[in-house]
C-alpha cells in the first residue's frame, strides 16, 4: 500500500516547521529521512502517526484520505529513540500491549508474542522487565511491540541514536533483515548520513522544512542535486564556475547555463593527486583515517580536499598538481 | 478502505466512540477541578475583598479601612506585625544557611541529628514551639522555678524564638535545594586560579545560593505574618495583625475589620510571592543535570564554629518539642514533677473527638487533593499552551492567600444558611476543602514536576497502539506518578493534621479538630494537657511520616520505578 503526501505544510505558531512536502512511500520501501537536527523529520514523522495535526496539504494511505483519522485509529507501529517501553509490564506484556488493547483471545496474543520474540532474537527474555535490559535490546522489544500488530506503516524516530557504535551497527543490518522479511513500508528517521546510507531504500534529504532532494543512497551520494545536499550527505570541495575556468579548466565544459545559480561538487576521491615539483598546488596537511588518507591541498588561492586509498609518498609542503577526470562531480543548485 | 488497516486497526466506529469517551473524561477532569477552585477559592477571597469595603450602613465605601486605620492601637500593631517578621527572616535566613551549608559542604557529624530536629517543628501545630518554651521558660517555667530570675518570655522575644523555629525548616530546605544544584567544576577552577576558600565562597557559593536564599526569605516572612499560634500562645501583649483579625472577628464579631485587616495581610504575602516569582524566572543556569557535586571537605577553621552553632540550635529545637512530650506526662508543671498519664484523659472540649475528626478531615483533602490535582494537570497538559498557563497561575494563586484570610473568607461565604453551598457550613467536609485550598499550590507544583518525568513517548505508543487516555492513564502516566501521588496525599494529610490558622474560624461548639484544641485547652489554662494533646497529633503525624517513607521506599523497590531511576 502506498502512503502519499502532498502539498503537505505545517506551522508552529509563525515558524514554518514544514514546507510543502512531497513524498510517497511504496509497499516494501524502507524511506530513511535525513536532515540536521531541527529541520522537521520528526514533526514529518509525528504528523504521519497522526500525533500532531497540520495545516494544507493531503496524507493518504492506499488511496484513503488520513487527515481525519486519528492515531489509533491509523494502525501504525512507532518506535522512539528512548523512554518508550512501558516500566511496569514484562517484555512479553510490552510486546502483546497492542494485542490486548485490540482484544486477542490470549492464546493468539501469546503466540504471536513468542512469533515475535524469535524474530527479534531474544525469546529467553519474555519475563525481564525493561530496566534489567541493555539499550540495544530494550530497542529490539520496542520495535517487536510495533510490529505485533501488523502495523500498515513502521515509523521510527532516531531509533539508534541513543546507543552506542557497536551496537548501532549490528541493528542497522537487523531492522533491515526483519523489514525486508515482513515487507511493511518503513519510514526511519535519522541525522546520520552513515545510517541512511547503508540502510535506506530511498533516502530523503530534508534541511529547513523543505525536501531538498529524493532518491537512492548512490543517487544522493554521487548525483547531488543542490549544495545542501552535497555538503550533508559524503564531503564536497564547493566550487563557484568562474573559479573552474580559471583553475580546473578541464571541467569548464560542463558548466550549466544559468551559471550564477549553480557550484561544482567534487568529491575527494574525485581529485588525483599527483607529485610534481613543477606542480602549482602545495600540500598543507595530511589526515591518516585508516584505509584512508585525507589530504589538504592549497590549490590557486583555496583549500581543497582530497582522498588517496594509500598512505600517500607525500609530506606536508610538497608541491603537486591535480588531475580530475572531465565528468567528474555534479553541479548542484545553491 | 485497505483491508491491512482493517486487521491492524481499530475500526472506526469504535474509535469515534472512545474518542468521544476520552472527550469526556478530559472534559470532566478540567471541569470539576476548576469548578472547585472556583467554588473554594476565587469566590470566598472575592467575597472577603468585597466585604471589606461595605460599610457599616449597607453601602460601598471605605469607611472600614478609615475605622481600621483610625483604631489607636492598629499602627503599633502593623509595626510589631513587620518587625516581628523581619526580625524572624534574618534570623531564619541566617540559621538556615548555616545549616543548609553544614548538611551540604561539610562533613560535620550528626548530621541526621539536625535532619530530626528539623522535622520536629513540622510534626505539631505551629502553637507546640510556643508552648514549650513556656513550659522552660515562662513564669511557670522550670528556668524560673529553679534559679527565681524573672524572665520575659512573653511578647517580642518568645514569639522571635517560637517562629523562628516554626519557620527555620523550610528555610533550610529551599537553601539546601540551592546549594545541591552547584557544580564542583566552578571550584575546581577557582582554585586553578589561585582563589583562597573565602573568594571561592563570596565569589561562587553565595552567588549560586542568592535565588535559595531570597526565596526563603520571602517564605520565612509571609509564614511569619501570617502564622497566628505561636502568636496567640506566647505573643502575651505583643500584638500582631494575626491576633488582632481573629480577636476582631471571634472577640468582637467584627466581620468588616476582620476582612480589612485580612486584605492587609494580603497584600506583604503577595508582593512577597510576586517578588519572589519574578525572581526566580531570573534564576541564572549555575546547574546543569551533569552537575558534578561539591566535595565536601573539613575545614577546621570553618567547621568547628559551625558545627558549634548548627548543633546548638538542633539541640534547642529538640529540647523545646521534648520539653512539651516530657511536660505532657507530668503532674503539675513544674511543681510536682511525678510521672502521670492523666493529662492524657482530657474532658475538654470534647476528649479526643477533635483528634478523630482530625484524622477524617485531613484524610479527606488528602483524597480530595490528589484526585482534583492529578484530574487538572492530566487535564491542563492537553490544553492549548495559552489556557494551560492560565491554569497554571490559577492554580498556583492560593498560595498568595495566608491559612487565617482563607478561613475567615469562607466564614463570609459559607456561614449562608439556607443556600446550597451554606448547606457545608458546619460540616468537616468544608473544613476539609478549606485545608486543601490552603495548599493547593505546593500540591499542584508537585504535581506538574511528577508528570513532567512521565516520558511523551510512552504516551504517543500508547496512542499508536490504539489506546485512549484510559490506557495512557494506566499504563504511562501512572507508573511514573505513583511516588509524587504518595507524596502529594501525604502532604495533604500532615498539613491538614497541623494547620491551625485556617480552620480556627471554620469550628464550631460541636466540631473541632486537634490543632484548636491544643489552643483551647492551653487557653483554659491547662497547658499539661494541652501538652499531652499536640504529643498525640505528633505521634499520629509522626505515624504518617513513616508511613510514607514506608510505602515510597517499597516503591522504589518495586518493578514499577526502578525504571524511572534508571
Ligand atoms: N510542538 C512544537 N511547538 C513549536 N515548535 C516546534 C514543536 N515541535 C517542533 N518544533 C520546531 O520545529 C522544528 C522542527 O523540529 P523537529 O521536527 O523536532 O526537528 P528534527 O526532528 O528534524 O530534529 C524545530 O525548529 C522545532 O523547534
Ligand atoms: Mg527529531
Amino acid at each position: 500500500m502506498h502512503l502519499i503526501i502532498k502539498n503537505l505544510s505545517k506551522s508552529f505558531d509563525h515558524f514554518l516547521a514544514l514546507n510543502d512536502i512531497n513524498l510517497e512511500v511504496g509497499s516494501n520501501e524502507f524511506v530513511c529521512l535525513l536532515g540536521p537536527s531541527g529541520c522537521g523529520k520528526t514533526t514529518l514523522l509525528r504528523i504521519i502517526a497522526g500525533l500532531m495535526p497540520f495545516d494544507s496539504g493531503t496524507l493518504s494511505l492506499g488511496g484513503r484520505d488520513l487527515a481525519k483519522v486519528q492515531a489509533r485509529e491509523r494502525g501504525f507501529g512507532i518506535v522512539f529513540q528512548s523512554y518508550s517501553l512501558f516500566p511496569n509490564m514484562t517484555v512479553a506484556e510490552n510486546i502483546g500491549y497492542g494485542l490486548k488493547i485490540r482484544k486477542w483471545p490470549q492464546k493468539d496474543a501469546e503466540a504471536k508474542v513468542r512469533e515475535l520474540m524469535e524474530l527479534i532474537r531474544l525469546p529467553e527474555l519474555a519475563h525481564r522487565y525493561p530496566h534489567q535490559l541493555s539499550g540495544g535490546q530494550q530497542q529490539r522489544v520496542a520495535i517487536a511491540r510495533a510490529l505485533a500488530v501488523d502495523p500498515a506503516v513502521l515509523l521510527l524516530d532516531e531509533p539508534l541514536s541513543a546507543l552506542d557504535a557497536r551496537v548501532r551497527a549490528e541493528m542497522r543490518l537487523e531492522i533491515r533483515d526483519v523489514q525486508r522479511r515482513l515487507g511493511i513500508p518503513t519510514i526511519m528517521v535519522t541525522h546520520d548520513q552513515e545510517e541512511a546510507l547503508t540502510m535506506a531504500d530511498r533516502i530523503v534529504c530534508m534541511n529547513q522544512g523543505v525536501i531538498e532532494q529524493i532518491g537512492t543512497p548512490l543517487e544522493l551520494y554521487t548525483r547531488p542535486q543542490t549544495r545542501f545536499v552535497a555538503d550533508f550527505v559524503g564531503t564536497s570541495n564547493l566550487l563557484d564556475p568562474d573559479w573552474i575556468r580559471q583553475t580546473l579548466p578541464a571541467l569548464s565544459p560542463g558548466i550549466p547555463e544559468d551559471e550564477l545559480q549553480f557550484q561544482l561538487s567534487l568529491r575527494p576521491e574525485d581529485l588525483n593527486v599527483v607529485k610534481d615539483d613543477a606542480g602549482t598546488g602545495i600540500v598543507k596537511a595530511i589526515t591518516f583515517l585508516g584505509n584512508i588518507s585525507r589530504i589538504l591541498i592549497d590549490w590557486q588561492g583555496r583549500e581543497l580536499i582530497a582522498e588517496s586509498h594509500r598512505f600517500p609518498s607525500l609530506a606536508e609542503g610538497d608541491a603537486v598538481t591535480l588531475q580530475v577526470a572531465p565528468e567528474a562531480g555534479s553541479w548542484v543548485r545553491i | 478502505m485497505g483491508t491491512h488497516l482493517k486487521t491492524a486497526a481499530i475500526d472506526h466506529a469504535t474509535a469515534r466512540r472512545m474518542e468521544w469517551e476520552d472527550r469526556l473524561l478530559l472534559s470532566v477532569s478540567l471541569i470539576i477541578p476548576l469548578i472547585g477552585l472556583l467554588l473554594f477559592f476565587l469566590y470566598p477571597v472575592f467575597l472577603i475583598a468585597k466585604r471589606s469595603f461595605i460599610q457599616r450602613d449597607g453601602n460601598f465605601g471605605l469607611s472600614n479601612y478609615t475605622e481600621v486605620f483610625g483604631m489607636s492601637h492598629i499602627p503599633t500593631v502593623i509595626t510589631n506585625s513587620l518587625v516581628m517578621s523581619s526580625a524572624t527572616t534574618l534570623l531564619c535566613v541566617t540559621l538556615g544557611f548555616a545549616i543548609a551549608y553544614a548538611m551540604q559542604r561539610t562533613t560535620i557529624r550528626g548530621q541526621y541529628l539536625i535532619r530530626i530536629a528539623l522535622i520536629l517543628p513540622l510534626l505539631a501545630p505551629s502553637l507546640v514551639q510556643a508552648l514549650g518554651l513556656i513550659f522552660l521558660l515562662g513564669r511557670n517555667g522550670v528556668v524560673s522555678q529553679y534559679t527565681g530570675w524573672n524572665i520575659q518570655i512573653y511578647g517580642f522575644w518568645g514569639l522571635l524564638i517560637s517562629n523562628s523555629m516554626y519557620a527555620l525548616p523550610q528555610a533550610v530546605m529551599i537553601i539546601q535545594a540551592s546549594l545541591r544544584h552547584s557544580d564542583s567544576r566552578y571550584y575546581d577552577a577557582a582554585l586553578m586560579m589561585g582563589a583562597s576558600r573565602w573568594r571561592q565562597f563570596i565569589d561562587i557559593t553565595l552567588p549560586n545560593a542568592k535565588f535559595g536564599l531570597l526565596s526563603a526569605a520571602f517564605v520565612v516572612f509571609t509564614v511569619t505574618i501570617t502564622d497566628f499560634g505561636n502568636a496567640a500562645v506566647i505573643g502575651g501583649n505583643y500584638r500582631v495583625l494575626a491576633t488582632e483579625i481573629y480577636s476582631q472577628v471571634v472577640g468582637q464579631m467584627n466581620f468588616n475589620m476582620g476582612a480589612v485587616i485580612g486584605i492587609m495581610l494580603l497584600l506583604p504575602t503577595l508582593v512577597a510571592v510576586y517578588i519572589e516569582k519574578v525572581s526566580s524566572q531570573r534564576q541564572f543556569g549555575g546547574s546543569s543535570e551533569s552537575a558534578i557535586p561539591v566535595t565536601r571537605e573539613f575545614v577546621p577553621l570553618r567547621d568547628i564554629p559551625l558545627a558549634a552553632v548548627v548543633h546548638s540550635v538542633g539541640l534547642i529545637i529538640f529540647m523545646i518539642v521534648l520539653t512539651v512530650v516530657y511536660a505532657s506526662f507530668m503532674r503539675l508543671w513544674p511543681y510536682r514533677m511525678e510521672f502521670t498519664l492523666a493529662n492524657y484523659n482530657i474532658t475538654l472540649s470534647g476528649g479526643y473527638t477533635p483528634l478523630w475528626t482530625s484524622f477524617i478531615v485531613s484524610f479527606q483533602a488528602a483524597i480530595i487533593g490528589v484526585v482534583a490535582l492529578f484530574a487538572l494537570v492530566m487535564a491542563q497538559r492537553r490544553l492549548p499552551r495559552r489556557f494551560a498557563k492560565a491554569i497554571y497561575l490559577l492554580a498556583i494563586l492560593p498560595v498568595g492567600v495566608p491559612g487565617l484570610v482563607l478561613g475567615l473568607s469562607y466564614v463570609l461565604s459559607f456561614n449562608a444558611p439556607g443556600s446550597m453551598l451554606g448547606m457545608l457550613y458546619g460540616t468537616g467536609l468544608l473544613i476539609a476543602l478549606c485545608n486543601f485550598y490552603h495548599f493547593h499550590s505546593q500540591g499542584f507544583l508537585t504535581m506538574v514536576a511528577g508528570i513532567r518525568a512521565v516520558p511523551p513517548a510512552l504516551e504517543e505508543t500508547v496512542s499508536c497502539m490504539g489506546g485512549g487516555v484510559m490506557n495512557s492513564l494506566r499504563d504511562a502516566i501512572l507508573p511514573f506518578m505513583m511516588t509524587t501521588l504518595v507524596a502529594v496525599f501525604f502532604f495533604l494529610f500532615m498539613r491538614s493534621m497541623v494547620t491551625l490558622s485556617a480552620v480556627i474560624f471554620l469550628i464550631s461548639p460541636t466540631l473541632s479538630v486537634g490543632a484548636v484544641s491544643v489552643l483551647r485547652l492551653d487557653q483554659a489554662g491547662f497547658t499539661t494537657q494541652a501538652a499531652a494533646f499536640s504529643t498525640c497529633i505528633m505521634v499520629s503525624v509522626l505515624i504518617a511520616l513513616g508511613l510514607m517513607k514506608l510505602i515510597l521506599f517499597r516503591l522504589s523497590r518495586s518493578r514499577a520505578s526502578v525504571a524511572v531511576v534508571s
